[in-house]
């Protein structure tokens, strides 16, 4: 689905690709995930890693991208790099080399230590934020900077939230699609990517009231004028707006 | 072998096998043996395998052990006892432990005085060992273990795990389980019978078990789960002695008034409470069962109201505090208390001294049950057990009709082992692996012993050997992932790190960990109350349900909160008591069917003859055949009256082997919908109605809705069904194996989400415990749905899941016989039949209304029942001019 001429949202996939910079965009991939639960006594299988590589191998193979940018939290846990994280971390780095993709990566509040990592590895790592092109990237915990080197920005991109929006079908069945939000911060184009953690089953923004929500841009920006697009069974489609998708369920 | 014993022992035959001292004890204290001592001093001191059904009150317990003290004080005469324990008593209940050891205590102190003539006999001691034993007694128990220990389950299973504790166990020569009923049917039980062969194979010996249990069926299978199998994989030897029925029956059901339907809610309100008074005020003791606990509350609630009652009346219920719950049964066994209500917490276990009356305010859903609660009443094993139960609608009355006549025939409802419970496997490998180094072959032996795995596939055995040895998982995180490691080659396993053994202990059980939710207005933020969580996993956002007497919309909810609304005017969408409901058994809903025919045949004779019609008499030979089951006056003609009008509106009354299907439109909300008459029982209305929706659903392209109940389902569609779309559905539901569209179905509703975490936490995938860091019930649900999708991902016959269905299939559904019933539909032994209703027929009332209020204040409820009867009456009337 293309946003614009620039950007597109690969189908099926809670991935986004932009033309000028050759590059797909991913958010919240949380590395070390099954490790962390693992240490509070829930071994779950490691499936994360894999899942995640796979699909940012179809998003490279359809666009012959040349960069990855991760838009934050890159890891899983808050305050050091543990040593499963470390191997994650690792074999990620492995990935992108043996793929000939440059990570780019913006700090989230998870990724206190990854800088750590940046010089022995050549990682390029921006704080908070950063615009590349004519895009702002940040991660979500805090509200952008909007200063001279934001200005004329044609689009932003945030992470954080982990949107999802909530299904219930007659039979009681509860079927979660994680979704992209489109709308606008002030006149700009704002585009939230979902989690591509696997575990990450996402907040449904349709059903939790909006003080659940995690990110600060959500009490400056009604989040029911954005539109949430579907991602799952092999396609992305726009289902409308949050607030027509919270009489969804009524 | 499995043998029945029907007549006992003589009293002299029986006191002959005794030591001198405990017969002197006996004789002092008791005029006579009781029916089960009459089988169990003689084949107890000959060792046998024993298993006794005995209704409360019969002297069973001590039926199991005075051969036992009698043995003891035997060798305490030859000097022979030591400080290690003979004889393990195990008990579902902490509480009932407690009373034991009070109970024998006093015994063994009294035969000690008797016997210490011989200087060289000494105290025979007894202790209890539950989660609550102090550590200082525990201390003392290990260094000076009892020769009679009592306890539960989960503790045997500590004690055989526990390096030095087990020492003491190695001349354990009797196992006595009691409320046998409360484990043969349940994981739990299942979690008993592995640590009894574990113990077992522990101490190279086996040891005279003995079974006690109230009433159950079949008794055989019960005994199977006792003794377990041999190396050929057949039963070891075991008596049964069924002495349940020791005490005669009096059993009535009443219609509280003539006319069920238009007689105003206040009317039957008072009546029904006129009788209860009535039957409190000419007994010295009432026992009174609601079916839930809500229903206790304000039962008792009004009874103080009307009738002025005070401290006379008290409630018993599972959500009360232990210590009030104590209370109420001293009181009762005092004879201090006219009158207890109870939900369920009374059925079973604590002798709670006599009873002269017992209650019972609408079905209790099995023949076992009303059995089981009846058999309350009743001073001694000798006397009679009085029961009413007073229905509430015409439903009901059948049903509690059919089931009092089985109760006095003697037909029970089955109950079922869980055969092969792969969860509860995983935590005795582990187990087994603590203690040593296992031959995979010899551990497969000592685990196929135990019934409950005695048909253990070896495949699945080595899965979940595989899966506890972290083999899911890379090598490098095995440390972590791994309990045991499993050496393929050798053929061998055992236990991984030290940690392991902490691991096991602080995990091991099949009880999860319920919890309760609480809910939260969502605007306010403001707590409201608490719901099970059973009852969430029945909602979806709109759905409307009572609270502390007030109606709330259910909004969303995270994790454990639930936020709602207030709601107004609304009828509740989930009847509150829907998750304390008590499911409708198949065998009952079967002999409900089988009269259901036999007045379908009944009625044609005088239908042929022109001469069947509500005004009329109820014909005399349907008046016979009514009055031969055991009900008061009101209640026959009110059932001829129901039949007629299902016969005349309907054209067909269902039965056993005739289903149903109605399509019709609800009259008020004018919802589309094709009822299924399909009486078998909740679990399988359960799993057929999934079935069918899934055909439907695919005939037409669309998702349709589902609401089960007891005597059938209703599925809502968008557009009114043709018959066609429902015979073309059954056609293609009788072809296809249901169980992989089940699968499908169930993979993303939140039973299965919740039965998985159970299931994890039981297989040891999530630890509840680890670390010293407990994890919340509420961390333990986080993303189950995706958990369930990573597991699959590694195998779809990864041990903790195939459990899961397993778990769903044969404990929640009834897969194996909603199977059958799909053959029978096939072969066309069980027929079916559609027709079109302009309003639902007389047969469906009650299951259109299920959801519009709660049983006891059913005021809404009725006015639509009413409604729905008028316009019956009217058609039938006007179809006839």
């Amino acid at each position: 689905m293309m946003l614009s001429e620039d950007i597109e949202l690969l189908d099926g996939l809670p991935v986004a690709f932009i033309k000028s910079l050759n590059a797909i965009v991913v958010a919240d991939m949380h590395l070390g995930y099954e490790g962390m639960m693992a240490k509070k006594g829930v071994l779950i299988p490691k499936v994360n890693f894999k899942k995640m590589t796979e699909t940012m191998t179809a998003a490279i193979e359809k666009t012959h991208a040349k960069k990855l940018i991760v838009n934050g939290d890159i890891k899983n846990e808050f305050s050091k790099v543990d040593e499963e994280e470390f191997n994650e971390l690792y074999d990620f780095i492995m990935f992108v080399r043996n793929a000939g993709i440059e990570p780019i990566l913006i700090k989230g509040n998870h990724d206190n230590f990854v800088e750590r990592y940046r010089e022995p590895f050549k990682l390029l790592v921006y704080r908070q934020q950063a615009v590349i092109g004519k895009y702002l990237f940040f991660h979500g915990e805090e509200l952008p900077l909007m200063d001279k080197s934001t200005k004329g920005v044609k689009a932003m991109f945030m992470g954080h939230e982990h949107p999802a929006i909530g299904v219930i079908d007659a039979i009681g069945k509860h079927e979660r699609l994680r979704c992209f939000l489109y709308g606008k911060y002030g006149r700009i184009p704002l585009i939230v990517i979902p989690a591509l953690n696997f575990f990450a089953g996402g907040t449904e923004v349709n059903m939790v009231p909006k003080s659940e929500l995690l990110a600060p841009m959500f009490k400056k920006n009604d989040i029911d004028k954005m539109h949430a697009i579907a991602v799952g069974y092999g396609s992305t489609i726009d289902f409308g707006t949050v607030k027509e998708l919270r009489k969804l369920n009524l | 072998m499995i043998t029945y014993m029907g007549k006992g022992f003589s009293d002299k035959e029986s006191l002959g096998v005794l030591n001198k001292d405990v017969k002197e004890w006996f004789t002092k204290n008791f005029k006579e043996l009781t029916i089960p001592q009459s089988f169990t001093f003689k084949l107890v001191s000959e060792h046998k395998n024993i298993l006794v059904a005995a209704p409360t009150g019969s002297g069973k317990t001590m039926s199991g052990f005075v051969a036992i003290l009698s043995d003891l004080f035997n060798k305490a005469s030859r000097g022979e006892l030591k400080e290690e324990v003979y004889c393990i008593y195990i008990s579902p209940l902490r509480a009932l432990n407690n009373d034991i050891y009070k109970n024998l205590n006093k015994p063994l102190e009294e035969i000690y005085q008797l016997s210490s003539k011989n200087e060289k006999s000494s105290h025979v001691t007894i202790a209890v060992r539950t989660g609550d034993t102090p550590q200082k007694d525990r201390q003392r128990q290990l260094t000076h273990p009892p020769n009679i220990l009592v306890t539960t389950p989960e503790s045997l299973a500590i004690l055989i795990t526990s390096e030095k504790f087990s020492e003491n166990l190695k001349k354990v020569e009797y196992v006595v389980i009691d409320e046998i009923h409360e484990l043969a049917n349940n994981k739990r039980g299942v979690h008993l019978a592995l640590s009894l062969e574990r113990l077992r194979s522990m101490i190279g010996h086996d040891f005279t078990r003995v079974g006690l249990g109230a009433t159950l069926y079949p008794l055989e299978e019960a005994a199977k789960y006792l003794v377990g199998c041999d190396e050929k994989g057949s039963p070891k030897d075991c008596i049964v002695v069924d002495a349940s029925w020791s005490k005669k029956l009096e059993v009535q059901a009443i219609s509280p008034v003539k006319d069920m339907i238009y007689t105003p809610d206040e009317e039957i309100e008072e009546k029904t409470y006129d009788i209860i008074n009535g039957i409190i005020k000419k007994s010295k003791s009432t026992l009174i069962f609601t079916n839930t606990r809500s229903g206790t509350e304000r039962v008792v609630f009004n009874l103080k109201k009307k009738f002025g009652y005070n401290e006379e009346i008290a409630a018993h219920h599972g959500s009360l505090s232990r210590e009030s719950r104590l209370e109420v049964e001293e009181l009762l066994k005092s004879g201090s208390l006219k009158c207890a209500v109870s939900s369920t917490s009374l059925e079973l276990g604590m002798d709670i001294g006599s009873i002269d009356n017992v209650i019972q305010l609408g079905s209790p859903k099995s023949v076992t049950r009303a059995v089981q609660r009846i058999g309350r009443a009743g001073h001694k094993y000798k006397s009679v057990a009085k029961g009413e139960i007073i229905v509430l609608n015409r439903d009901d009355l059948v049903e509690c009709s059919i089931m009092l006549d089985a109760a006095l025939k003697r037909h029970l409802d089955s109950f079922r082992v869980p055969m092969n419970a792969l969860d509860i496997l995983a935590q005795h490998i582990v187990g087994m692996s603590i203690m040593k180094k296992w031959d995979v072959k010899d551990a497969y032996g000592v685990i196929k012993s135990a019934y409950p795995y005695s048909s253990l596939k070896y495949e699945d055995f080595i899965d979940t050997v595989r899966y506890l040895a972290g083999e899911y998982v890379g090598l490098e995180s095995r440390r972590v992932y791994g309990k045991i490691w499993y050496d393929e080659k050798e053929h061998t396993f055992g236990r991984r790190g030290k940690m392991i053994r902490p691991i096991y202990m602080l995990n091991l059980g099949a009880i999860p960990d319920e919890v309760s939710v609480n809910v939260f207005d969502s605007k306010t933020k403001r707590w409201i109350g608490n719901i099970e969580e059973e009852f969430l996993t029945r909602m979806k956002q709109g759905d409307i349900f009572t609270l502390g007497g007030r109606l709330y919309r259910f909004e969303y909810a995270k994790g454990m909160r639930c936020y709602v609304t207030p709601a107004t005017s609304s009828a509740p969408t989930i009847p509150p008591w829907f998750s304390e409901q008590l499911p409708l058994s198949y065998e009952l809903a079967i002999e409900i069917g089988k009269f259901r025919a036999s007045m379908s045949v009944a009625m044609a004779k005088h239908l042929k003859k022109g001469t069947l019609n509500l005004k009329s008499k109820v014909p005399k030979d349907m008046e016979s055949m009514l009055s031969a089951l055991p009900m008061d006056g009101n209640a026959a003609k009110a059932i001829y009256g129901y039949f007629v009008e299902q016969q005349l509106f309907a054209g067909a009354v269902p039965n056993d082997r005739l289903i149903l299907i109605e399509i019709t439109a609800d009259p008020k909300s004018g919802q589309n919908l094709a009822i299924f008459h399909s009486l078998y029982g909740r679990r399988i209305n359960d799993t057929l109605s999934r079935v069918i929706a899934i055909h439907i659903g695919r005939k037409l392209g669309t998702d349709v809705g589902i609401m089960i109940n007891d005597n059938g389902f209703l599925i809502n569609t968008e557009s009114r069904l043709k018959p066609s779309d429902i015979e073309d559905a059954i056609s293609a539901m009788v072809l296809h194996d249901p169980e992989p569209l089940l699968r499908a179905n169930i993979r993303k509703t939140e039973i299965m989400k919740r039965r998985f975490r159970h299931v994890a936490a039981r297989s040891f995938m999530i630890l509840r415990n680890y670390k010293g860091y407990k994890l919340p019930v509420g961390r333990q649900q986080v993303n189950a749905t995706l958990l369930i999708k990573a597991v699959e991902s590694i195998d779809k016959n990864f041990p903790v899941l195939k459990e899961t269905y397993r778990e769903i299939f044969e404990e929640v559904m009834d897969l194996p016989r909603t199977k059958a019933l799909l053959q029978s539909i096939k072969s066309g032994e069980t027929k079916y039949k559609v027709i079109k209703t302009q309003i639902p027929s007389p047969f469906a009332h009650s299951m259109i209304t299920f959801g519009h209020a709660d049983v006891v204040l059913m005021k809404e409820r009725h006015e639509y029942l009413k409604y729905l009867h008028k316009m019956v009456i009217k058609r039938i009337n006007t179809t006839k001019r």
